[in-house]
């Protein structure tokens, strides 16, 4: 075992088992025992015989084998058997390796012993190995997020379809337009009803693709503009041909998820619209509103005369609305594209209506610096309206009589007569007939005016339009205040409403809704919003019609009250400018007593 | 290395890297497991004494380390081997690729040897990807197939007890 090589010190350094091998059973150890030889074989290393560890190791028998091979087939070389552990053998889990080595046809077999921390490679294995098991669990981790989100994808667009399948089942036309107003979205119906490829409107601004004109696209504009809150549904009338085709009402809504975002629902109500007329008739007619029989029958009255190129008398209590018939009778005439000129008749003098109807020549009288057109010539081709023509004076109603029967007019200061197309539209609240018997009007004249006569029922005497106008009346005085949390009419006020006489009729009523608005405070108009005169003892100096005082003291009153300005007295008593001139006059009112 | 009388077999533990083989072998042979993970360099040769049929048996378990991409098994190691225990993660269903190649590999050093088929890890059961159909091609001809766990113990007897009695047939 001693070795005498002058290398063995060197090699000893090593602490490696080294044998020469001369056959497949014999072996020469060429280096003394190392440290790490294992005290199970021999507690005594003087005596140990290190060819039985080699016998022992269950992995150096299977290396031999290998090594054998390799010696046979090679000159020069080494064959390593990698690193094992063997327990039963070393003791510990100390690691080994032998190295079959071949040196110019000599053979060694050499085997050394690593502690596991020596192992460099140990940590770097472990290291990759942990990343390569972590990677391995974040890919199954990434898997399960793709497969969850997967599924959650496949939920939201079934979720869409559902959604989609609800909006089309109820052929809800539905449009979403983004914060520049632009058509993101338009559901299937909006074709199925309009006829519209939903394709074609996606991606254009909802004011050029939509089939409304600019007067709709404004309404519905303004409901934008609106706290969603206070928006009310917007009805259209889609038109072809001059005709209705359908009735659609547009429904404005912020997109709740994103409130720059626009919703709009175009319900088709031409079904509904339909029924509702043949049920109870016209709500409303041009801009008059009222289902009652009185109102239905006006509205087939105003129809009926519209075509017919006749004077109209329009005759009802002051309030009554004989401005909006005269309106809608234009609009339904074939002058409607013509002029519509308003003339109050009363509180002017003979001379000052009578320029004003006729026009006057410069120099006419005094203060006539220029020629002057008057009203007729002004309402060339469209209609003159008369309002309060039972206070036109007598020598005016003479002139007017000519004027209709010649179709032409002589202004004042001048002979010559000018040719004028106008129709004739006359208003009163007075009975004609009682003036013409009193000598107040003339005969000849009231024949000629009231070829067509229209006579406006009194609200009293159509109580039942009463919700519908205060409900209409409610919104636009909403628009006005700006007071959208008004919603809605307390039961008790409107039963005082139903009850209350209206002696200045509608207009009174919407006045009443102004002032009403002004003093409410909450999402009900109270009793206590209402005038004093109809929701309970009057608080102001203007006392009820029926007090003892007398229609006299009232305009006095109201007079005092605004300091004698005329308008604002006419308004506060709901009376409109002309009604509050001739009842001056009827009661002998002079200026010195209006200003006083 | 041999005492007279009692037969020794050489059994390789084959498998991917971290399926379980060092804890199963600890399992049978101390009766222990631990939780950490120390990845095998190289080969780790431990032994028990098995009896069957009255028979003695020495089991050489050479725990060969896992076959990833960073190695690979070295074939001289499975040579002379009397039988193996190829071992798949249930809780990784890849593992199953690495256990048929290497299943490839002992048929081709080994020759015809019995061998038993783990499932390990069984005790992870609610991450568990690999249902019998998957593996039907590598169990139809072990001598024993089923889940174990080195954990629990699962199995892991009854798969050394069976491939030595079938290896004292060959």
């Amino acid at each position: 075992m001693g070795v005498e090589d002058p290398y063995s010190e060197i090699l000893n350094i090593f602490e490696a088992l080294i044998f020469q091998v001369e056959s497949a059973t014999q072996y020469h150890t060429m280096s003394v025992l190392p440290r790490w030889y294992p005290t199970s074989l021999s507690s005594d290393h003087s005596s140990a015989d290190p060819r039985e560890f080699v016998q022992k190791s269950f992995f150096l028998q299977s290396f031999l084998q290998e090594a054998e091979e390799f010696w046979q087939a090679h000159d020069q070389g080494k064959l390593q058997s990698g690193l094992w552990s063997e327990q039963a053998l070393m003791g510990d889990e100390s690691y080994l390796e032998a190295t079959a080595l071949v040196q110019k046809g000599q053979r060694f077999l050499i085997i050394q012993r690593y502690q596991p921390e020596m192992v460099t490679i140990q940590p770097v294995l472990q290291k990759a190995r942990e990343n390569h098991l972590a990677h391995g669990k974040e890919l199954e981790v990434r898997k399960d997020v793709e497969a969850h989100l997967g599924s959650q994808l496949a939920e939201s667009e079934q979720i869409r379809d559902d959604v989609m399948a609800v909006l089309e089942h109820l052929k809800l036309a539905t449009v979403m337009i983004d914060e520049n107003s632009v058509v993101t979205y338009a559901s299937p119906a909006v074709f199925h009803q309009f006829a519209i490829d939903t394709q074609s409107l996606v991606g254009g601004l909802w004011t050029q693709v939509l089939p409304l004109i600019e007067e709709q696209c404004s309404r519905v504009q303004e409901q934008m503009t609106l706290p969603e809150m206070g928006r009310t549904s917007v009805a259209v009338s889609l038109q072809k041909k001059q005709k209705p085709w359908l009735e659609i009402e547009v429904e404005v809504h912020d997109d709740p998820r994103d409130q720059r975002r626009t919703i709009l629902f175009l319900k088709d109500r031409t079904e509904i619209e339909d029924l509702r007329r043949q049920l109870i008739g016209h709500v409303h007619f041009e801009k008059l509103i009222g289902k009652s029989p009185g109102m239905q029958d006006l509205y087939q009255k105003i129809q009926e005369i519209a075509p017919v190129d006749v004077p109209v008398l329009i005759q009802g209590e002051t309030g009554t609305g004989k401005e909006l018939v005269a309106q809608a009778l234009h609009r339904l005439s074939a002058r409607k594209g013509k002029a519509f000129v308003a003339v109050n008749c009363a509180g002017l003098t003979d001379s000052i209506l009578g320029s004003q109807l006729f026009g006057h020549k410069r120099g006419a009288f005094t203060g006539a610096v220029s020629d002057h057109e008057g009203y007729f010539e002004a309402a060339e081709g469209g209609i003159l309206f008369l309002d309060e023509i039972g206070d036109m004076p007598l020598t005016t109603q003479t002139t007017l009589l000519r004027a209709l029967q010649e179709g032409e007019v002589i202004r004042l200061g001048e002979s010559r007569p000018r040719k004028v197309d106008v129709r004739v539209l006359a208003a009163t609240h007075q009975n004609l007939q009682n003036l013409v018997e009193k000598g107040k009007f003339r005969s000849d004249l009231l024949y000629r005016i009231r070829v067509a006569r229209l006579q406006l029922p009194p609200l009293r005497e159509r109580r039942e339009d009463i919700p519908l106008l205060s409900e209409a009346f409610l919104g636009q005085a909403r628009a006005v205040t700006r007071k959208f949390e008004v919603r809605e009419i307390s039961p008790e006020v409107m039963q005082i409403l139903l009850q209350y006489p209206w002696p200045g009729n509608v207009r009174e009523l919407k006045s009443t809704f102004d002032f009403a608005l002004i003093h409410c405070h909450g999402a009900h108009i109270q009793i206590s919003d209402l005038p004093p005169e109809i929701g309970g003892p009057p608080a102001v100096l203007v006392t009820p019609r029926s007090s003892p005082r007398g229609e006299r003291e009232e305009i006095l009153a109201a007079l005092e009250q605004v300091r004698g300005k005329r308008a604002q007295a006419a308004k506060l008593l709901g009376m409109s400018r002309s009604t509050f001139y001739r009842r001056l006059s009827d009661l002998g009112i002079s200026s010195e007593e209006c200003s006083r | 290395m041999k005492d007279q009388g009692v037969i020794q077999k050489k059994v390789c533990m084959l498998g991917g890297s971290s399926v379980g083989k060092t804890s199963l072998v600890k399992r049978f042979v101390t009766g222990q497991f631990s939780e950490n993970y120390h990845t095998t360099i190289g080969v780790k040769i431990d032994q028990k004494s098995q009896c069957v049929d009255d028979i003695e048996l020495l089991l050489v378990l050479w725990d060969v380390y896992g076959e990833d991409d960073f190695q690979k098994v070295r074939a001289s190691y499975l040579q002379g081997s009397a039988g193996y225990l190829l071992v798949v993660d249930g809780t990784r269903k890849e593992t199953l690729a690495v256990a048929r190649q290497l299943h490839t590999l002992a048929a081709q050093s080994m020759g015809p040897v019995p061998y038993a088929l783990l499932i390990n890890k069984h005790d992870l059961s609610e991450s568990w990807q690999v249902d019998s159909e998957m593996y039907e091609d590598l169990a139809s001809n072990a001598c024993l197939a089923l889940p174990s766990s080195a954990k629990t113990g699962e199995g892991v007897e009854l798969a050394f007890a069976e491939l030595a009695s079938q290896m004292l047939k060959v």
